[in-house]
């Protein structure tokens, strides 16, 4: 419920005359519950903006899990991506795969 | 929820989510009343305000910082190595300033916790219902005898970007070949643990190429360092006899410095340099030792949920004054606490609890200039302390695999852009 109210109060406020509303896609997602936080910690590489290295956009939520969980799967792997997965849960991964294929949403 | 025997903020927002759960538009001062400032336009400060201003669109953000050029440290290594202009590393204000933030160019002198009050250079009194603190570092002068600000202009530290860059840079190409090059590593905790030994790397790279006969002899007050097995394995693979580094096990903390003499001291033995880049101990920026918010060690002690300062209240400290280890003190770290920062002050101030989550670091180091290593830590910040994941992060593979290591100098080129398009926009 908590988490919801804010949504309400964010998404409420933006639209009054005093705050114009900016980009709405930007500003009604942060519900700010710990999915939303947890999400905060990839936009440093894959925010849209300056050119990301993977960028999200368009990419659905079946597609960004699966990268992930493969991630996370591949014991030989040594990327960046293939070291930070192993410390996510597969309900993590699928949270933030949820959450980031609904921000990226053109 | 909020009672409505708290504070007028308290008594507001109340009221705003009973009209919200009822349905009815919520009243607009429910934010417009909470007056937040930013101080430090770095990293984690630049961050910091525009996430504030994203997730409570009608405060009033307030972002002080007396530079109007930022010039960020990642990739400043690459300058000091003669690859990348300094040009490239500066940042400006306008993208905060169009985002309805109010960037104030003043110094912040004094902080008054119980106040709840910044004074300005100006001698202008600013009131904030909460204060983010992202004061960066500032030098510990003197701590190494003989090193103070005059010193600096002669022996440049380099670790604030910018002027102190220039200086390092230009004092390697006007070296004569056959020069030596010596660098003194401060213990930890420093800003930046792997930044000096990307500098060697890079300074390297420079004098290989350049000034073949000269030397790089790296005094260091550690014993063991960041990203150790994958720096000393490029040194011997594309620097070999080139780089010399004696740790604390051979007593080789630089203890004072003679400037006139370009001589640097360790505990037994004077080493004279024709450039000498003296990385000194480091402490919380300044103006968190006059908030109140620094301990006896000269960092900031925090909650890592909120990063709420643990000495006073409604201050958050974020970035390199932190005490956040085992996350380490980088513009990633300063830029993620940022974020999450601005996201639980929308929680507080719209009267839902704190949450824990999984924070992440990643630092990439160049080893020359198209080959770069890789460390990163995953971290819970449940219960307050942050603690690293276990069987997670860790190091890019030895085995000096030039696909592998060109692809993460790709990555941290990419990383660089995004992240300061993000801070700075």
């Amino acid at each position: 419920m908590g988490t919801a109210l804010l949504a309400l109060l964010i998404a409420a406020c933006s639209t009054t005359p005093e705050a114009p509303a900016p980009d709405a896609s930007a500003e009604m997602l942060p519900a700010l519950d710990r999915t939303a936080t947890l999400a905060l910690a990839c936009s440093g590489c894959h925010s849209p903006a300056g050119g990301a290295m993977a960028s999200l956009e368009g990419r659905t939520e079946d597609a960004i899990r699966h990268s992930l969980l493969t991630y996370k799967g591949d014991a030989a792997g040594t990327t960046v991506m293939h070291r930070m997965m192993r410390g996510y849960s597969e309900i993590d991964i699928d949270a933030i795969s949820a959450y980031l294929a609904e921000s990226a949403a053109p | 929820m909020t009672g409505l025997s708290g504070t007028r903020r308290d008594l507001i927002t109340g009221l705003a989510a009973a009209a919200a759960l009822a349905g009815i538009a919520p009243i607009a001062t429910a934010q417009t009343s909470v007056r937040l400032i930013v101080v430090g336009g770095g990293f984690g400060g630049a961050t910091a305000a525009r996430f504030l201003k994203q997730f409570l669109p009608s405060s009033a953000v307030t972002l002080i910082e007396p530079n109007t050029d930022y010039y960020a440290c990642p990739f400043s290594n690459l300058v000091i190595g003669g690859l990348r202009d300094l040009s490239a590393q500066r940042f400006g204000y306008d993208g905060l300033r169009g985002l309805g933030i109010d960037v104030v160019q003043d110094r912040a002198e004094d902080i008054d916790p119980v106040a709840h009050s910044v004074t300005l250079g100006s001698g202008d009194v600013l009131a904030y219902d909460r204060l983010v603190l992202s004061p960066g570092i500032d030098i510990r002068w003197n701590a190494i005898e003989g090193y103070d600000a005059a010193a600096a202009s002669i022996m440049p530290h380099a670790w604030k970007a910018g002027a102190q860059t220039e200086l390092l840079r230009n004092q390697l190409s006007a070296m004569e070949d056959g020069g030596l090059v010596v660098m003194a590593v401060p213990p930890a905790p420093f800003r930046c643990p792997p930044g000096p030994y990307e500098r060697a790397s890079l300074i390297a790279n420079y004098l290989k190429a350049h000034k073949p006969k000269s030397r790089l002899l790296i005094l260091d007050a550690q014993d063991k360092f960041s990203k150790q097995p994958l720096f000393e394995e490029a040194w011997s693979a594309f620097y070999p006899g080139l780089i010399e580094r004696r740790g604390a096990e051979d007593f080789s903390r630089v203890v004072a410095v003679d400037p006139a003499r370009m001589v640097l001291s360790t505990e037994f033995e004077e080493v004279t340099a024709a450039v000498a880049n003296v990385i000194p101990p480091q402490m919380a920026g300044e103006i968190a030792q006059r908030a109140g918010v620094a301990n006896a060690t000269g960092w900031c002690p925090i909650d890592a949920v909120t990063f709420g300062s643990a000495l006073q209240p409604d201050i958050h400290v974020i970035g390199d004054a932190t005490i956040a280890a085992p996350m380490p003190k980088s513009a990633f770290s300063a830029n993620l606490q940022a974020k999450l920062c601005a996201a639980q002050v929308a929680r507080l101030v719209s009267g839902l609890p704190p949450e824990p989550t999984l924070l992440t670091n990643t630092c990439y180091s160049y080893l020359s200039a198209d080959a770069a290593v890789s460390i990163t830590g995953i971290y819970s910040n449940e219960g307050g302390k942050l603690t690293s994941i276990a069987g997670a992060g860790g190091l890019s593979p030895n085995g000096m695999d030039p696909v592998i290591q060109g692809n993460e100098a790709m990555q941290a080129a990419t990383w660089f852009r995004t992240i300061t398009q993000q801070a700075f926009g």
